[in-house]
């Protein structure tokens, strides 16, 4: 006991009364635990980083019907339950219509969801205001903001025709006299009834004026192709009926069709000359008008910038179909061998089709891969270069303290003492440089972490022995040659009076 | 009784004879000067005696055992168990205290007793100044301090290599008194040097030129 008390004694006085050099080697492998604790750190860190990183670009399975149509709530509920409960951080299910805002003469595209889901699976969604609560609220994407002019707390209004329209039951049309102050409505097959399509007609809304003429035209163009018919319910188009007469009106003389859009401009040409005044019709085609409140701008830099998004319960009363969505996405946090199982399950229950988002899955798995790469890579490099320092500067430190291993060795220090001894100095250096080495290993793996996925890493216990462990290793072994070195020194030189 | 004696020793370095058919023998408590110029063999003489070398010839039989046929390992026991060393560079271990640096000798030999080496440094008269540093004594406290190093584990012999050429007179007459003392004592003793006046001052003197034993002499005034 007494014997590695003086061990001790001779060691720390060594570290502690010749700081110059020992620092150097200190500063070596503290740098190199550093390195090690810090890289370690995000290497443990990075996968759970990641997945939460990869999660907030969006979901990574999406539950559609299983056939054609829409997807009941119901069946969407129960498809999920293949996924375990602590996998499924949300799901989001959407629900699209079109609506018009009369005034501006403009067609919106609409979505109904659950906004604490939204959250969920998107979490990339920045929200400027916040996101709503009530009914009557709404969360609109900032392009359409921009369009229209509408800023958080701004009331919007959006006019929609009522659904269940069936065709057999269309007004009678042509009928009756138009006189001005008529609301005049009707309907017509666009493209949306041809072969394959939503079998919807394109509706619309005729005001007429005090000259008799028409004063103002609303197109609900929402089952037409995107981008093409559904031009026709824009201002551009809408206005060139404005002032003639609403009946007898030819395409291509009165009113000029939108280029690639001929069969809706057909179709609202048909639909006008057809209109009949609203009171004369059962109220199926009248366009409900409902007040909205904006609530929050939805900024994203993607397409759902385009769109206003609602909760289901107001957009059930919009479609008058409660309890049913387009497509549910979901955010599994799983492997991808999980993932797939699951889309497999769901699917083979025949309640929806499961898609994965194959994207954001792959390239998870791929960037974790060369990432950890990376850092074994980085590791063993400066793991190496913290040899090559350590073993310089203990060459050095064997060379300057000749005399003294030369004396020591007169003294009667066997060469096993000597190892010891220069072993038990490095290793002490090992084992402060990795205690140093791991604390501000952990302050450089949270810099970056929060640089680089902007939040805290989590503090491994493991982290403090694995780095001193490995400082002690890396100095021992950085000793080696330094110690044979020394083991090498003849003990007469002590008597040449050098 | 002899302690050491050395049988036609030679050591050859090459072409050059560093030693050539020495023999000696220095009995247990005598005191023997070692002189000579440089270059006349004295500091291989104090390797071979030392248990630092090994001579090419001649047998050289320290306390009973043959130390010119045993290995470099068990030549560093017999130094360890047998031998204090004093050298003319004093050589303490720079970063320990005085006393860190008798201990240092102790742990090597056996357990270091910070004690007892208090009570070696408190006789060469350092009692006061054990905590400090090598670099906060001067030459002559250093060289005390050594040779309290050198008596720590009570050695057979002690083997002084110019333990006065670094010293002042005041400081060297200390050194000589604590050699006095030590052999009054019973310590063997077996100091090499140039300097005639602290080889005379040892019961006998041999001389060395070119690796030869040119001369004995017998020290009149020992005791005197």
């Amino acid at each position: 006991m007494k014997r590695r008390a003086m061990f001790f004694r001779m060691i720390t006085a060594s570290l502690l009364r010749r700081r110059s050099r020992m620092l150097i080697a200190l500063l070596s492998i503290a740098i190199g635990a550093t390195i090690l604790a810090g890289l370690v750190t995000v290497y443990v860190d990075v996968p759970r980083q990641m997945a939460a990183q990869f999660r907030s670009y969006g979901a990574n399975m999406i539950l559609m019907p299983a056939g054609s149509g829409v997807l009941s709530e119901a069946d969407a509920e129960a498809a999920q339950t293949v996924i375990p409960g602590e996998e499924l951080v949300g799901a989001t299910p959407y629900r699209y219509v079109y609506l018009n805002m009369v005034r501006r003469q403009q067609t919106f595209a609409a979505a109904g969801t659950e906004f604490d889901q939204v959250q969920k699976t998107s979490p990339y969604f920045k929200v400027v205001g916040r996101y709503p609560s009530e009914p009557r609220q709404v969360l609109v994407g900032k392009s359409v903001a921009d369009t229209i002019g509408v800023k958080e707390n701004s009331v919007m209004e959006l006019t929609w025709f009522p659904p269940s329209v069936d065709a057999a039951e269309s007004p009678a049309s042509g009928a009756a006299e138009i006189a001005p102050g008529m609301v005049l409505s009707g309907q017509a097959a666009g493209f949306g009834m041809q072969e394959g399509m939503n079998n919807k007609p394109v509706y619309v809304v005729v005001t007429i004026g005090d000259d008799g003429t028409i004063a103002s035209l609303t197109v609900d163009t929402s089952g037409e192709s995107e981008g093409f018919g559904t031009q026709c319910s824009e201002s551009f188009f809408t206005d060139r009926f404005i002032g003639k007469p609403a009946r007898d009106l030819e395409l291509g003389k009165d009113v000029d069709a939108v280029s690639g859009a001929t069969i809706t401009s057909a179709a609202v040409v048909e639909a006008v000359n057809s209109a009949a005044p609203v009171d004369d019709t059962a109220a199926v085609l009248t366009p409900r008008t409902v007040n909205y409140t904006v609530v929050g701008i939805l900024e994203t830099g993607g397409e759902e910038e385009d769109y206003i998004y609602m909760s289901l319960d107001d957009m059930a009363s919009i479609t008058g179909q409660a309890g049913q969505v387009d497509f549910v996405e979901l955010s599994v946090s799983a492997s991808q061998d999980s993932l797939e199982r699951y889309a497999q399950e769901i699917s083979d229950s025949g309640r929806a089709t499961a898609r994965l988002v194959k994207r954001v899955i792959r390239s998870e798995a791929t960037v974790l891969g060369k990432l950890q790469a990376l850092v074994f890579l980085v590791t063993a490099v400066v793991l190496v270069l913290t040899m090559v320092s350590v073993s310089t500067t203990m060459m050095a430190v064997v060379a300057e303290r000749r005399r003294e291993i030369g004396l020591r060795k007169a003294l009667g220090a066997s060469d096993n003492a000597i190892r010891v001894e220069f072993l038990g100095e490095g290793l002490f250096l090992g084992a402060l440089g990795g205690l140093l080495g791991a604390g501000l290993g952990f302050v450089f793996a949270q810099v970056v972490s929060v640089n680089v996925f902007g939040s805290d890493i989590r503090f491994s216990m493991l982290l403090l022995p694995v780095t001193v462990i490995v400082s002690m290793m890396v100095a021992a072994l950085s000793c080696l040659l330094p110690v044979r070195r020394a083991v090498a020194i003849d003990p007469a030189l002590v008597l040449k009076g050098e | 009784m002899p302690l050491l004696e050395i049988r036609n020793v030679s050591k050859i370095y090459g072409e050059l004879k560093a030693l050539d058919d020495v023999s000696l023998h220095v009995d247990q408590g005598e005191w023997v000067a070692i002189m000579g110029p440089s270059g006349s063999g004295k500091s291989t003489m104090m390797n071979i005696i030392g248990c630092m070398d090994k001579p090419s010839m001649g047998q050289v039989i320290l306390d009973g055992v043959d130390i010119s046929k045993e290995s470099s390992k068990r030549l560093t026991d017999i130094r360890r168990d047998k031998i204090g060393l004093i050298f003319q560079q004093f050589h303490m271990v720079n970063y320990l205290t005085a006393v860190e640096n008798v201990m240092v000798s102790q742990y090597y030999h056996s357990m270091p007793d910070e004690k007892e080496a208090l009570e070696a440094l408190e006789r060469v008269g350092l009692r006061e100044r054990a905590r400090h540093l090598p670099s906060q004594l001067s030459g002559g406290e250093q060289q005390r301090v050594c040779v309290a190093r050198a008596l720590i584990n009570h050695p057979e012999l002690i083997l002084a290599d110019e333990p006065t050429g670094n010293l002042d007179e005041a400081n060297e007459n200390i050194v000589l008194d604590l050699f006095r003392q030590l052999h009054n004592e019973g310590t063997t003793l077996i100091v090499v040097t140039h300097d005639p006046e602290v080889a005379e001052v040892a019961q006998r003197t041999v001389v060395l030129e070119h690796g030869r034993m040119v001369r004995e002499i017998v020290n009149e005034r020992f005791g005197k």
